[in-house]
């Protein structure tokens, strides 16, 4: 299998006032392309430290990512900019969803910093709407959205510029069981049925459960890679 | 993309309503005290032009040098002046006159008007002013008298018309025309005699309050004025007196304008600013309640630079809109403070200035952007994991 991200003695280390405080230390690990991950790991493991850095949101402090063979641990921030624009998609635990503008809007705000038309990117937001069941609710405020709908809205959008990864933090953990599992239902689908890679950073075993191979973190390392039958 | 970033900044205005219209009242107010000064300063201007181009500016006035007290009338202008002139052959006419307060009566009642008796000054007179109605006085017309508006009608209880006859210091002249509204209170409120009527009626012989001198044609007025120096000097021996050109009046009237146009734009500048602080409050406190947005955007892909865009135009749009409202309030505001002069005695023509609304407008959007600038360049420094994790 083609891999489409790997990580190299990746280190991350934040100052605590005078103390040095490791996130990541020396993590390695190489994701397939198309494959859906979970990262588990107790609080603390490093688990969001390293979705972050993967997703060009946050520049490790030593180490190598390679995103599609390119190195991406050390660019410069409006290359960043672009890589989080057109190749990452983010969903995030608390949705994250802009306030002032409609789900409509929120969908359509990644296309704009691509300096997509306003035709288009409108045509693209409501199709990826309706594919997440929101075809209803295209000029309601995120204010105006419950829970699940606001994480749907949020998943069209982390899929506005079609990118080839997608990654989650905890994308599940403000929502109730019954909207969590129809979330992951979602997700999966959108997986499979777009061949994308998907990153899930999570506590909850119903997740990890469903992913092709599970990732465990431990003192900002990778301890163990498993594959789920 | 300049255009979706002017919509993501004018919904964002939107949603913070009270606030916004708070920081733009403060561009409004400076703005419009800008405006309506500078167009009042100009129409005060204008309106003195006017008068002065009505007066003509082929004319030399000579008076007396500086304030003239009890006592120092033989320092004054006299006939023998006015001889000196007609000598030099330069002149087409000479008018000259003399005014002062006056006791008149008029229906038994008695007011103190201005009463001013003139000499070769029909012509002048015709040029400023029209007549209401009536005629203007003939030279030799000693019995005549003719009304400016306010004495006609205000000045008294009861209106003075044509033909009705009044006593100015005891003498009786017949009212034979009345002039129409100058639109400034003291010559509405004055009454024109001959020069040889008010020397009776107030005991004076030869003094001359001003002369007004009309150059022949293709006389050079500045060469002209250094000669009239100096023969004034040697027939008087004295330099107690002053040749001017209404020019040089509307010179000095420029400066003095000038200056007091630059004091109240000053002090409508200072307003501005305090506007301009508070755009930049208004923005650092905006970045501050928006760092997690900040953070959103960036994570899907905006640059720093689109950041910046967003929150400049942001603050150069809340700027537009105050410098919006605050030019139609300062124009109205002018035009309103014109309307009020002129109706109540002092005229002044205040016009519309599409040049000075467009300068406005752009200088309140600059004001706007400049004002936004730190606190957008802060805004799009921010890292994104910092910005997101800010609760």
């Amino acid at each position: 299998m083609n891999k489409i991200i790997e990580l190299k003695e990746v280190w991350k280390i934040y100052k605590l006032g005078k103390v040095d405080f490791p996130a990541l230390s020396g993590a390695n690990l190489e994701i397939n392309k198309g494959e859906f991950l979970a990262i588990i790991g107790p609080s603390g493991s490093g688990k969001s430290t390293m979705l972050n850095s993967v997703g060009a949101l946050d520049v490790p402090s030593k180490g190598q990512i390679f995103l599609d063979n390119r190195d991406i641990a050390h660019l410069h921030e409006s290359d960043l900019a672009q890589i989080r624009g057109k190749k990452i998609g983010f969903i995030f635990q608390s949705f994250h969803l802009i306030p002032s503008l409609s789900a409509l809007g929120n969908v359509a705000l990644p296309m704009m910093f691509q300096g997509i038309n306003k035709y288009e990117r409108e045509k693209r937001a409501k199709e990826l709407l309706e594919s997440v069941g929101l075809g209803d609710k295209l000029n309601n405020l995120p204010g105006q959205l419950s829970g699940g709908q606001s994480q749907r809205v949020a998943i069209a959008r982390a899929l506005s510029n079609n990118p080839e990864v997608i990654l989650a933090d905890e994308p599940t953990g403000n929502l109730d069981s019954k909207t969590g599992e129809d979330i992951l239902k979602l997700l999966r689908d959108l997986q499979k049925r777009e061949n994308k890679t998907l990153i899930v950073v999570t506590h909850d075993e119903k997740i990890s459960k469903q992913a092709d191979r599970i990732a465990y973190l431990s003192d900002g390392k990778v301890i163990k890679v498993s594959k789920n039958k | 993309m300049i255009s979706d970033y002017f919509l993501l900044a004018l919904n964002s205005i939107m949603h913070r309503k009270l606030r916004a219209w708070l920081t733009i009242l403060g561009i409004v107010i400076g703005v419009a005290a800008i405006v309506a000064l500078i167009s009042l300063s100009l129409g005060l201007q204008a309106t003195i032009e006017e008068q002065f181009e009505a007066f003509g500016a082929d004319r030399l006035l000579i008076a007396a040098q500086g304030f003239q007290g009890p006592g120092t009338a033989s320092d004054g202008i006299t006939d023998k002046d006015v001889e000196v002139l007609e000598r030099m052959g330069a002149f087409k006419t000479i008018s000259y006159g003399s005014a002062r307060p006056g006791e008149v009566e008029f229906s038994n009642e008695v007011k103190f008007p201005s009463v001013f008796g003139g000499k070769n000054g029909k012509e002048l007179l015709e040029d400023t002013t029209d007549l209401k109605e009536g005629r203007y006085i003939d030279e030799g017309d000693d019995n005549a008298a003719l009304i400016g508006s306010r004495v006609a009608d205000g000045l008294f209880d009861k209106k003075v018309r044509v033909r009705n006859k009044i006593t100015i210091a005891g003498k009786d002249f017949r009212i034979v025309g009345v002039l129409e509204e100058v639109g400034n209170q003291q010559d509405d409120n004055t009454i024109y005699i001959t020069l040889d009527a008010y020397r009776e009626i107030f005991g004076q012989t030869n003094e001359v309050g001003f002369i007004s001198a009309q150059i022949k044609p293709g006389v050079d007025i500045i060469n002209l004025q250094d000669r009239v120096k100096r023969e004034l000097k040697r027939s008087r021996g004295d330099e107690n007196f002053q040749v001017i050109t209404p020019t040089q009046i509307l010179e000095q009237i420029g400066t003095i304008l000038g200056v007091i146009q630059a004091v109240l734009v000053g002090i409508a500048a200072i307003s501005l600013v305090v506007g301009g602080i508070g755009i930049t409050n208004s923005m650092y406190t905006t970045v501050l309640e928006r760092t997690k947005e900040i953070g959103i955007m960036k994570a899907i892909g905006a640059r720093n630079s689109d950041i910046l865009s967003i929150f400049l135009i942001e603050s150069g749009l809340m700027g537009f809109v105050g410098g919006f409202f605050g030019v139609i309030i300062g124009t109205l505001l002018s035009l309103s403070i014109g309307e009020f002069s002129t109706q109540a005695g002092f005229k002044l023509i205040v016009t519309m200035n599409p040049g000075l609304m467009l300068f406005g407008l752009g200088f309140a959007f600059i004001i706007g952007m400049i004002s936004g600038a730190l606190p957008a360049r802060q805004a799009s420094k921010l890292k994104p994991v910092d910005a997101l994790r800010y609760e």
